[in-house]
């Protein structure tokens, strides 16, 4: 009798100790953010000034954007590798209809739209009847996109010349950039689609137990489709907004102002979503991409050299490998 | 009970994996408001056969009845319309979430402009309702499936199969991995369906828990439909041997 007792008792000491642990994993990036921000406001000079929020904001968007539609992905338990082909191909195409063709902004972005929808359809026609592994699919739908946009724009970087692009840009609603409105726009949509609509419960249960989502009536299949259709639109649209910025196509991708799959990987994973799908919550994932634009831009007030970000950068994606890991054995 | 109309039949019911004949040309009937056991060495065929009733598996041949009605079960939601609810062996649900979203798992409750969200509070509302129904201590609704013990994860798993509708529950192997307490617990389940009129079919190894709790059994051997007793009428022993195979209605018809 005491023994079973003190095997109940030693049961629920680790029960505490895992939910405390898990507390940690769950909350440790605010209250990381937080002090990074104290931190900052005393020893980074003009780190609280309105400008320099607004230029951190600014700067977090075009990842912060594609990172949204990534970890979408990323719940229904698929990796999405094609976002430097997207960005490209969405890049180039998008001088190419603006500029070239002259077609209007508007109709412009629309087909965008539709461009992103069929490069979506693309990596999921691979993923789902090719049964491809999506890292590798992607990564080969990536590889397409790209040869597209060097075909489509003949090798060149294509320069702007129309203003109404960049002008839009440079609007401010209410005092804030369109790239800050569409980054908050982005994650607050994900966040209610997530958290509240059908298609956000069966992401997660497709991407927590594909076998139990599909044998509960959930199409899987069409989710997964769905979500990488997400992804393309949300990184066509950070490709538009970084082209925006350049007046200038981005050829590869890579350039100045192109998004880095890494950073893009990096701020998911501290974001606690897992590489095994189904756990995590989108709207740390922008806390995230806050928490690493807030470090860049900190470091780079104090003076520190551009080495130490990107080694810190390096620290950082490991550091969140090996917290999924941790997470993981929970 | 047999001179009732089945709730359901299945005729000449045959799958293969490969060269593995699975069922072999099976005919069976389950009458409503039974629990109805299905008993068979591993391998037997007993999961697949249950699959094809709950559309995650297409037989090769064959034809199955839903109250005398022929019926086309091609996916997993074909088969809850119709009214059969199946509780998995590897249960089918999500650890990942909670008790509510697994209760609703592909048929969550919306509500607003153009039924656009979730539901969340009437999920929660139905969700502790069933779970009262079937007596389970589930002492938090919105606890994730992974801190839930075998019994508990049974008991939401049937929960599910209630609230989808189902008439027919199908439960492969609920006490398997259970202790005495929970296999009691999950026991108890079966007996609160019987008495909300539901038709059980109870896939177990344990012959004595099959006595205790079934009307009638059914008994496969290497794919095969050997025959079915009313519980009342035979024992252990005939049992066991329809499953070794060496009773078998076939042989005896020859003797
Ligand atoms: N998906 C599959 N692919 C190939 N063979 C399969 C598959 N599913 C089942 N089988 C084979 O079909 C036969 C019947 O298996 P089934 O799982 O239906 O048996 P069972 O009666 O449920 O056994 P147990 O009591 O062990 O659960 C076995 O020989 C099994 O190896
Ligand atoms: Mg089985």
């Amino acid at each position: 009798m005491a023994n079973s007792d003190t095997l109940e008792y030693r049961n629920r000491r680790t029960d505490d100790a895992q939910r405390l642990l898990r507390l940690a994993l769950d909350n440790w990036l605010y209250a990381a953010t937080i002090l990074l921000c104290i931190f900052f406001a005393f020893r980074a000079p003009n780190f609280l000034t309105v400008d320099n929020v607004i230029n951190t904001l600014v700067s977090s968007s075009i990842t912060g954007i594609v990172t949204a539609g990534f970890t979408i992905v990323l719940l229904t338990g698929t990796i999405d590798a094609s976002t430097s082909g997207i960005t490209a191909l969405a890049s180039v195409l998008c001088a190419v209809m603006f500029q070239q063709w002259g077609v209007p902004l508007p109709l412009t972005l629309l087909l965008l739209m539709v461009a992103s929808i069929l490069m979506g359809l693309v990596s999921s026609f691979l993923i789902i009847e090719g049964r491809i592994y999506s890292l590798i699919a992607t990564l080969g739908s990536s590889g397409v996109f790209l040869g597209l946009s060097v075909g489509l724009a003949a090798g060149q970087q294509i320069a702007i010349t129309k203003p109404e692009l960049q002008n839009a840009l440079f609007e401010r609603p209410l005092g804030i950039p369109v790239s800050i409105w569409v980054l908050f726009l982005c994650y607050l949509l994900g966040y209610v689609m997530l958290n509240h609509t059908r298609l956000g419960a069966h992401i997660y249960a497709t991407g927590s137990n594909y076998s139990a989502a599909r044998l509960s009536g959930i199409p899987v299949k069409r989710v997964i489709r769905i979500a990488l259709i997400i992804a393309a639109t949300t990184t066509s649209l950070a490709a538009v907004l970084a082209t925006a910025r350049a007046n200038l196509s981005l050829l590869y991708g890579v350039t100045i102002g192109g998004v880095n799959l890494a950073d893009v990987f990096t701020a998911a994973l501290l974001g606690g979503i897992s590489l095994r799908g189904g756990v995590g919550k989108i709207e740390r994932n922008l806390v995230a991409v806050l928490f690493l634009s807030i470090l860049s831009n900190g470091l780079q007030l104090m003076g520190t050299a551009p080495a130490v970000w990107l080694v810190i950068k390096g620290l950082a994606f490991v550091g969140a490998v090996i917290i999924d890991a941790v997470r993981q054995r929970l | 009970m047999s001179n009732q109309q089945p709730i359901l039949q299945l005729r000449g019911i045959s799958k293969s994996f490969g060269f593995v004949q699975a069922v072999k040309n099976v005919n069976w009937e389950v009458y409503p408001g039974e629990v109805h056991a299905l008993v068979g060495d591993n391998g037997a065929g007993k999961s697949t056969l249950i699959k094809m009733i709950c559309g995650a598996l297409l037989p090769d041949s064959g034809e199955i009845l839903v109250k005398g009605a022929n019926a086309r079960i091609a996916e997993p939601v074909d088969a809850f319309r119709l009214g059969i609810a199946p509780v998995y062996q590897d249960l089918a649900l999500v650890e990942g979430r909670d008790v509510v979203m697994n209760m609703f798992l592909g048929d969550e409750l919306t509500h607003g402009p153009f039924n656009l969200f979730l539901d969340h509070k009437r999920m929660a509302i139905e969700t502790q309702r069933v779970l009262d129904e079937i007596h389970s201590r589930i002492p938090n609704v919105r606890e994730y499936v992974r801190r839930l013990s075998g019994g508990q994860r049974q008991a939401v798993a049937v929960g599910r199969a209630l609230i989808r509708g189902g008439e027919v529950i199908i439960m492969d192997e609920p006490t398997a991995a259970l202790g005495v307490e929970q296999t009691r617990e999950v026991l108890n389940l079966i007996e609160t369906l019987r008495s909300r009129g539901k038709t059980v079919i109870f896939i177990s190894h344990n012959i004595l828990q099959v006595l205790q709790v079934t009307n009638r059994i059914s008994v496969m051997f290497h794919g095969e439909m050997v025959g079915t007793r009313k519980t009342s009428e035979t024992n252990e022993d005939e049992i066991v041997g329809m499953i070794v195979g060496t009773k078998r209605d076939v042989l005896a018809a020859q003797e």
